[in-house]
């Protein structure tokens, strides 16, 4: 092995961390001092929507940009370019050599990563099995169907066997039976001590499968911790409603913060402190109810609120 | 720098391994020596159809000697014919002019009777291209034909007649550095020189463009980020520049080897053979030394323009001046072969871009001095220094760029930031 081999940090502890680290593009900031810490052997949800500032930072930490200002740390070393063989990195726009055979490109790329010639086809051929893909082998990737094109960026990314693995927006544009296989695969690697950046704009799908969270809105974050910590920070709770000839609520009822139309029934998120059971009576009062349940706020709405309570300044 | 030597292997493999690899090394060939063969076949041959001339001769004392003197002359493909017979001069006149306008004849002449004393000839033609006929046949076989009879006139005995017309025969000595002297086919010298240009010139441009392509295609397939993940940008590039440049070598030295090979068989094609004494040390190291640089020269500055582009149409504004660079002194050919030492042949040839053809084509035929050679590899050497620093900065930042196609004013932003 020729890159460096790191000494990692016990799972739980940090092993990548990021300070101040600022960039901007003429006078529009895409990093705006950004500090993380990301736990060893975690599923760390990247969050925020497009634009947001995710792949400038991303970026940084691969060392394909560079930034303005502040630093990174990988196992509590400095970040340099051959440590950087030590993370995977599957880029949003990713994309694979059309005329080479599959063997031949998970090789090269693993090779790219520092793992020997030798090792390198043999772990290529270990990885297009676990992918169910061995009979494709010898074929060259333009023969492959999207879905296993996609199959093959993710086994290239896992095959030099890193310890901490880049994922921005990987689930897009999968149908679902792959995306489930993937989730099983990120979980299985995360059980080994592989630590995982996942970077989404689809909340839904990090809430699933993180086990901490940032988020990121206008290249700044505005929250972060593990998901049990943010959800307590935000005791918020929805409720979903639906009343018999579906009159439409009011913009402004008392306690409600937003409302959202969904599926025949709306979604009202309730203000900090507000009991769904109080907001029955006034609830009825539209007429009879067909469907009242009380629900955990989603990330999303975490989301927002998290954005609405920055922008009146501090961060919570 | 082994992740430099992987990016080289894989370039180079992907190259060599290629059905078009294989079938370039083997047409070629072909495809070059027809392009240096052909002008000497139809050359040798004439090229154009035969041609006829009506002669028309009062006198009749003159289309014997006229139609001996363009045969002697080995014009075989003119041909001349009495024309009117019998009749008189008016009337063969018209004939003539008929068969000119009914294209039956080419041209025609018509010989003034008193021709030995007048020295009068004057030529028909439809066309103003048949005037090269009457130039470079017909006025000298005439010429010829004046000047016998007026010897025959004189009564110049027959022994001092061929005595008089005698005419100089040449030979060529190429006088070489070390003060020997050799003797020199000018013919094959010349054609072994246009052969070895011809090769630099499309190896750099078919090589260099080849830089091109792939660092697009890297860009659309959407690769490069991934690659970038693992290279930093300068290895990136310049493992693909040596891993294109490396089969490029490997094609020209197939072909040098089959080239000298035929030479030794002492091949000759269209009465020129082929012939290995032209290929001195000299002009072999410099063939060599004027490919790769030639070559690292336009494929660092191709690369960096790749970088920028996301099309391969995007890239032809920035394509253009790279061509020029080759293109000019093509065409300059002619212009420093005619004196390949004048001041003009020598400051063109240090000029970096132009240096792999047109220095090389000045050690074709004359070795200019070897300060000279000299000099321009080590500008060469510098502009590839420089090349490959703009290019490196062009893929850093361009490399990440999608979107509208960039103009001249991105790039020399990108250059100055």
């Amino acid at each position: 092995m020729t890159s460096a081999t790191l000494e990692l940090p016990p799972v739980g502890e940090t092993i990548l961390t990021l300070e101040s680290v600022s960039k901007s593009y003429g006078s529009v900031q895409a990093a705006r001092n950004v500090n993380l810490a990301i736990p060893r052997g975690c599923i760390y949800g990247f969050l925020g929507p497009n634009g947001a500032g995710k792949t400038t930072t991303i970026r940084i930490i691969m060392k394909i940009i560079l930034a303005d200002e502040g630093s990174i740390r990988l196992a509590g070393r400095p970040l340099d370019g051959g440590m950087r063989d030590r993370i995977g990195y599957l880029p949003e726009e990713r994309g694979l050599y059309r005329k080479m055979k599959c063997l031949d490109q998970l090789a090269y790329l693993a090779e790219l990563k520092g793992v020997p010639r030798k090792e390198a086809r043999t772990r290529a051929d270990h990885w297009l099995t676990r992918m169910g893909l061995e009979e494709w082998r010898d074929r060259k990737v333009d023969s492959l169907s999207k879905g296993m094109q996609q199959k093959i960026q993710f086994a290239a990314t896992f095959i030099s066997e890193p310890d901490l693995v880049i994922l921005d927006e990987v689930f897009s544009g999968l149908d679902p039976l792959n995306i489930e296989l993937l989730r099983e695969m990120i979980l299985e690697e995360r059980d080994k001590g592989t630590t995982i950046l996942f970077s989404t704009h689809m909340l839904a799908e990090a809430e699933k499968i993180c086990d901490s969270i940032c988020l990121i809105e206008g290249g700044e974050i505005i929250l972060d911790g593990t998901m049990d910590r943010v959800r307590a920070a935000f005791p918020l709770q929805s409720v979903r409603v639906a009343w018999e000839g579906n009159p439409e609520p009011p913009a402004d009822l008392p306690g409600v913060l937003h409302r959202e139309k969904s599926e025949g029934s709306w979604r009202l998120t309730l203000a900090e402190g507000i009991n769904p059971r109080d907001m029955l009576p006034e609830l009825m009062a539209f007429g009879p109810l067909t469907l009242f349940s009380a629900n955990r706020p989603s990330l999303g709405e975490i989301f927002l609120e998290a954005v609405a309570r920055h922008r009146k300044g501090g961060r919570s | 720098m082994s992740k430099i030597l992987t990016v080289i292997r894989k370039e180079y493999l992907e190259r060599v391994r290629s059905k078009s690899f294989l079938i370039g090394t083997l047409l070629g060939p072909a495809i070059m020596s027809m392009f240096i063969l052909v002008p000497v076949l139809i050359a040798d041959k004439g090229g154009d159809d035969a041609r006829t001339v009506g002669v028309v001769d009062p006198s009749g004392l003159y289309f014997e000697s006229l139609d001996e003197a363009v045969a002697d002359n080995g014009d075989d493909n003119v041909q001349l014919v009495l024309m009117g017979g019998t009749g008189t001069t008016e009337e063969a006149l018209t004939d003539m002019k008929q068969a000119i306008l009914a294209e039956k004849i080419n041209s025609g002449v018509l010989i003034a009777p008193d021709f030995i004393d007048s020295k009068k000839a004057t030529f028909y033609s439809k066309s103003v291209s048949a005037m090269v006929l009457r130039d470079e046949v017909l006025r000298p076989a005439l010429n010829r034909v004046l000047r016998e009879d007026r010897f025959a006139e004189a009564q110049v005995p027959d022994t001092l007649f061929a005595y008089l017309a005698a005419s100089t025969v040449w030979s060529s000595i190429a006088v070489t550095p070390e003060g020997g002297e050799e003797e020199q086919d000018e013919e094959v010298g010349f054609i072994m020189a246009i052969a070895l240009i011809m090769v630099i010139y499309m190896m750099v441009l078919m090589y260099g463009s080849h830089t091109l392509t792939a660092v697009i295609e890297e860009k659309s397939s959407r690769m490069v980020e991934v690659l970038l993940a693992s290279v930093s940008p300068g290895d990136l590039m310049l493992g693909k520049v040596m891993g294109i440049g490396l089969a490029g070598l490997t094609q020209f030295t197939i072909w040098s080897a089959a080239l000298f090979l035929i030479s030794q068989q002492g091949v000759s094609v269209g009465g020129v053979s082929l012939d290995t004494a032209f290929l001195t040390p000299v002009i072999l190291i410099n063939f060599i030394v004027f490919f790769l640089l030639g070559f690292f020269l336009y494929a660092t500055l191709y690369a960096g323009i790749g970088a920028m582009c996301n099309t391969v149409q995007d890239s032809q504004q920035f394509n253009f001046p790279l061509l020029m660079g080759l293109v000019v002194p093509m065409m300059l050919l002619s212009l420093i072969l005619r004196s390949p030492d004048s001041t003009l042949a020598v400051v063109l040839s240090l000029f970096p871009l132009f240096s792999p053809v047109i220095m090389f084509m000045r050690v074709c035929v004359e070795t200019p001095p070897f300060w000279q050679i000299g000099l321009s590899w080590l500008l060469m050497l510098g502009s590839i220094w420089l090349a490959a620093r703009a290019a490196g900065k062009l893929f850093r930042m361009g490399i990440l760029m999608y979107g509208a196609a960039p103009t001249w004013a991105t790039l020399l932003k990108v250059l100055r930031n």
